[in-house]
């Protein structure tokens, strides 16, 4: 093969051409060497298939273009909608020319990193790749045509000037190029590789394809049932497996079940520590057996959970909240003086439970480990490099004997966000054991007790007003458990290497105890502010004797949700104190023109009557419907957010029904409204579900919520009336965030509407039966 | 041995006949479009037609289905090609009214729930071709062993999809 000769360089890309020529032609945007240490080749060349060049983007011959990204699809569409909209927006190219997007495989694309902030940070990969791209299609078009760089202009795929043209496909054909751009960051760290430097970005105002209600291209094989979904992959030979996980989230093994072989010919038992797997050809033969196997296992005792019921206490009296240092968060003014002269005083605690990520379908794995110790691992992971790193760890092996396949699969919410949502790792194990290909299907109960779950939280909120009903004093204290464990929980009950668990000495911020302050503060009128997070190990992690316990993962709006929440409620029952209407109290006290903006807007789309809460009607003792409104505002990713919730209360049931629920959104960029309307109605559904619904239950040593009917979310009759407001303000230049901010909004208007209805607070959710007439009795 | 008909075609099957349907269809005859969501009746991620009535494959042993008609979202375009009198390759070339609104109403977020939808909505249409929205929402929560979930809570979408495969069926019915 001959070496390629450099034609050039530009805004630190090189373009290089191998001097033979090729039939089709192309261009590949390659990974660079890292600027800092230029000696080190960012990712080991081998775990990249040398036939196969990872690139960001290529571009063909017949004008086509494939994109590259180490981001995976679950349900935002982003990847296949908004990334090829922001990558031919930079090269000015019809969106439709981009026919291929390959996401997630390690072995097949460049960058690695999570899922999550798709179009804040992750997206600048993609963004300044077409940049480079073509400012280099520029340059080599200069030099083709024999026209002055800057007399050339490209649009819809055809670069033209001085009478010249050519387009993108004629520019590489019979060639093959090849531009290597800088990057920085380790690819199998968590936030993978950065492309560094600075390209000029387009103009976020001369955007054509940017802001275009496109459709999601992966929708149609996916409705046509061509699509293969993980749940479907079937590997040669292949053995169905079901785990057989311990009783409690502390216990280990005594022994473990046999099989029949009568009942079960073909089944076996695989014990690796405290991991017990059962294993047949057959899918329904290693169901029964593993039911069968459950039932004569035996596991130690453990209590180290204080229950749900508890939970709240448990916070409240029994933690030790001086273990990890206080974090702060927004500070303005010295509030403890300043609270001591107000003329009036909201203070109340507020909870929130564990949620459950909760995907429709259970997590699945196939591992397929071969005798000279490579390992192919096929799953759906939001951050396939990082979860690269975690089975090579396990395994003592180096990554590059890892490849990680990822397919569609069920939304998990930030799960796997940190690589596992379980399973992965187990299927790995059990392959390894066996010889053969394995394949690990969690029932509904192994996805309800063994993943992660969003932690809980509870804030102490205290605000104070002046005589004029101004609030001169807001202060937080948001405490609880960290939002972070990525050890897959196979190497855990096989006792084998992992990351290290939440703690204060973890190197990675993002796996630490510490509680930080993650809601943006909004009301900048207020003149003393002190927020401060209080943080804590994992509830009985430490206890537990496989060092398992309540394992916690960020889920949407991780943290966020959790202080957003107390916050929006306190608000509300701040407005009600200063008898002011919730809408204009909030517009009174920030000085943000785009919240004031938004929240006129709500006032104008919900049909929201200017009143100061309670309601008249509300506890009018002879209602059998109470009705009341509510509002909420978030900061989020450059996202700005207004939500009004209206709601029905039956106090003989205690049900609260949600009847309308409207959301303004001012996400800067709107860089797809279609998609962005469908993902802020889903998400803030979803948060409908968690505000009326969902609380994780436990008992002393496991989940009690091992299925739908122990873990309720919301059904289609309960869906209010959703109406969705895009507002978008694109001179600021930037692309908020989709569903994962609408996801936090409903459950602090909706129990501000409860207390508009009934002038009584709910300062925790779900808002149940059970608690409603609890709080209404009291 | 039993023999199995599922989207016109009939198989001969092989699993054990207490072998709920759900694994018969993907493990031996690879119709993958039914999901595993819950495997207890909760979720409707498994449902398929039988006979034109949706039940849910995962607690439905194979014997229950033997002798009766299997439509699971892969067949739905010959199920409507039928009902229509349209061609054999009009039925291979299109999608039924149902997933097609689907498409372009852009109603999945991650799209494991929407097989059970789709076929419970295929019910629902063929007996009522121009349902209300109170319709529409019993027909995915009250009608069935339990609602039909959506963990993503797509519902939004799910509405503007039905009203617009009803009228989809009824352009295609003239
Ligand atoms: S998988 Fe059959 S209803 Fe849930
Ligand atoms: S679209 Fe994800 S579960 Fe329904």
């Amino acid at each position: 093969m001959s070496t390629p000769d450099t034609v050039f360089s530009i805004y630190g890309a090189t373009l290089n051409r191998r001097s033979f020529l090729v039939a089709s032609g192309s261009l590949v945007v390659a990974l660079g060497m890292k600027p800092a240490a230029s000696n080190t080749v960012a990712a080991p060349t081998n775990s990249l298939d040398a036939t196969q060049p990872s690139s960001w983007i290529e571009i063909h011959a017949d004008n086509t273009l494939v994109i590259r990204t180490g981001k995976c699809d679950f349900g935002q569409s982003s990847i296949y909608t908004a990334y090829r909209q922001i990558v031919a927006e930079e090269l000015d190219v019809p969106v439709e020319a981009i026919t291929t997007v390959i996401s997630g495989d390690t072995d097949r694309t460049p960058d690695g990193g999570g899922t999550f902030g798709l179009l804040r940070t992750n997206v600048m990969n993609l963004r300044k790749a077409a940049a480079y791209t073509r400012e280099a299609a520029l340059e080599l078009a200069a030099r083709n045509l024999g026209v002055p760089r800057t007399q050339l202009k490209i649009a819809n795929g055809v670069i033209a000037g001085g009478g010249k043209s050519v387009t993108y496909g004629a520019l590489v054909a019979g060639e093959s190029l090849q531009l290597t751009i800088p990057v920085r960051g380790n690819l199998t760290d968590f936030g993978g590789l950065q492309v560094a430097g600075d390209p000029p970005l387009k103009p976020t105002s001369s955007y054509t394809v940017v802001g275009q209600p496109i459709k999601n291209p992966s929708l149609r094989p996916k409705m046509s049932g061509e699509a293969l979904w993980v749940n479907d992959v079937k590997l040669p030979g292949m053995l169905h497996a079901r785990v057989v996980h311990p009783a409690t989230l502390g216990s280990t093994l005594v022994s473990a079940g046999k099989v029949d072989k009568s009942q079960f010919p073909n089944t076996q038992v695989v014990v690796i520590g405290n991991l017990v797997g059962v294993l047949a050809p057959d899918e329904w033969e290693v169901i029964l057996a593993a039911q069968v196997v459950g039932a004569n296992t035996k596991w130690s005792e453990w209590k180290g959970l204080p229950g749900h019921r508890n939970l709240l206490e448990h916070l409240q009296s029994k933690v030790d909240w001086n273990e990890i240092p206080a974090a702060k968060g927004a500070q303005a003014g010295d509030a403890v003086a300043a609270s001591a002269k107000a003329s009036k005083t909201h203070s109340g605690t507020y909870f929130v439970p564990y949620h459950k990520h909760a995907p429709i379908s259970p997590t699945v794995s196939l591992a397929d480990v071969k005798p000279n110790g490579s390992v192919t691992l096929h799953t759906h992971s939001q951050n396939p490099q990082f979860l690269r790193m975690a089975i090579a760890k396990m395994l003592g092996r180096p990554e590059t004997d890892v490849v990680i396949r990822t397919y569609p699969g069920a939304s998990h919410f930030g799960r796997s966000n940190g690589g596992n949502a379980g399973s992965e790792d187990e299927a790995v194990l059990l392959s390894r054991a066996v010889g053969k290909p394995v394949r690990v299907q969690w029932m509904r109960p192994d996805d309800m007790q063994w993943s992660t779950q969003s932690s809980a939280s509870m804030s102490k909120i205290r605000i104070s007003l002046d005589e004029k009903g101004k609030i001169q004093t807001y202060q937080a204290d948001h405490s609880g458990p960290p939002m972070q464990d990525d050890r897959p929980i196979g190497a855990l009950l096989a006792g084998l290497p992992t990351i290290e668990a939440p703690g204060p000495n973890n190197a990675s911020r993002l796996h630490s105890t510490t509680m930080n302050v993650a809601d943006r503060w909004v009301y900048t009128e207020v003149p003393n502010v002190a927020e401060a997070g209080h943080g804590t190990y994992q509830i009985g992690q430490r206890e537990s004797a496989i060092g398992v316990g309540l394992r916690d993962h960020s889920m949407r709006t991780p943290i966020q949700f959790q202080q957003n929440f107390p916050r929006e409620a306190a608000i509300s029952e701040a407005a009600a104190l200063a008898g002011a209407d919730p809408i204009q109290f909030r517009i009174d006290h920030t000085k943000e023109e785009r919240f004031k903006t938004i929240l006129a807007r709500l006032r104008e789309e919900s049909g929201w009557q200017t009143r100061p809460s309670p309601a008249p009607s509300a506890g009018a003792k002879e209602s059998k419907i109470l009705r009341g409104q509510g509002a909420s505002i978030m900061l989020r990713d450059n996202g700005y957010w207004a939500c009004a919730c209206h709601v029905a209360v039956t106090p003989e049931t205690g049900e609260v029904r949600v009847e309308r629920l409207t959301i303004v959104v001012d996400p800067g960029i709107v860089v797809n409204p279609l998609q962005l309307k469908r993902q802020v109605q889903a998400g803030s559904l979803m948060g409908v579900s968690q505000a009326l619904h969902e609380e994780v239950m436990f008992d002393e040593g496991a989940i009690t919520s091992t299925h739908w009917g122990t873990y309720p979310i919301l059904t289609m009759a309960e869906m209010p009336e959703v109406k969705v407001v895009i507002a978008g303000r694109p001179e600021f230049g930037v692309y908020g965030q989709g569903s994962e901010s609408a996801n936090a909004l409903a459950a602090p208007a909706i129990v501000a509407a409860f207390f508009d209805a009934t002038g009584r607070p709910a300062r925790r959710i779900p808002l149940r039966p059970e608690y409603v007439k609890s709080v209404l009795a009291s | 041995m039993s023999m199995l008909k599922v989207n016109g075609t009939e198989h001969d099957v092989r699993s054990s006949p207490d072998t709920p349907l759900l694994y018969v269809l993907r493990n031996e005859l690879g119709i993958m479009t039914p999901k595993f969501g819950c495997g207890m009746a909760q979720c409707g991620a498994c449902s398929v037609l039988l006979d034109g009535a949706e039940m849910r494959a995962c607690i439905t042993p194979v014997a229950a289905a033997e002798g009766k008609e299997v439509t699971t979202v892969e067949g739905l375009p010959a199920r409507w090609a039928k009902q229509r009198n349209l061609s054999a390759q009009t039925a291979q070339d299109t999608l039924h009214p149902v997933q097609e609104a689907w498409v372009e109403e852009q109603v999945p977020q991650c799209g494991i729930c929407q097989f059970g939808m789709m076929i419970k909505v295929t019910e629902l249409l063929e007996a009522n071709p121009k349902p209300t929205d109170a319709d529409i929402k019993a027909a995915l929560t009250t009608s069935g062993p339990s609602p039909h979930l959506c963990r993503c809570a797509s519902y939004a979408a799910i509405l503007d999809g039905v009203h617009h495969a009803a009228r989809l069926m009824a352009k295609g019915a003239k």
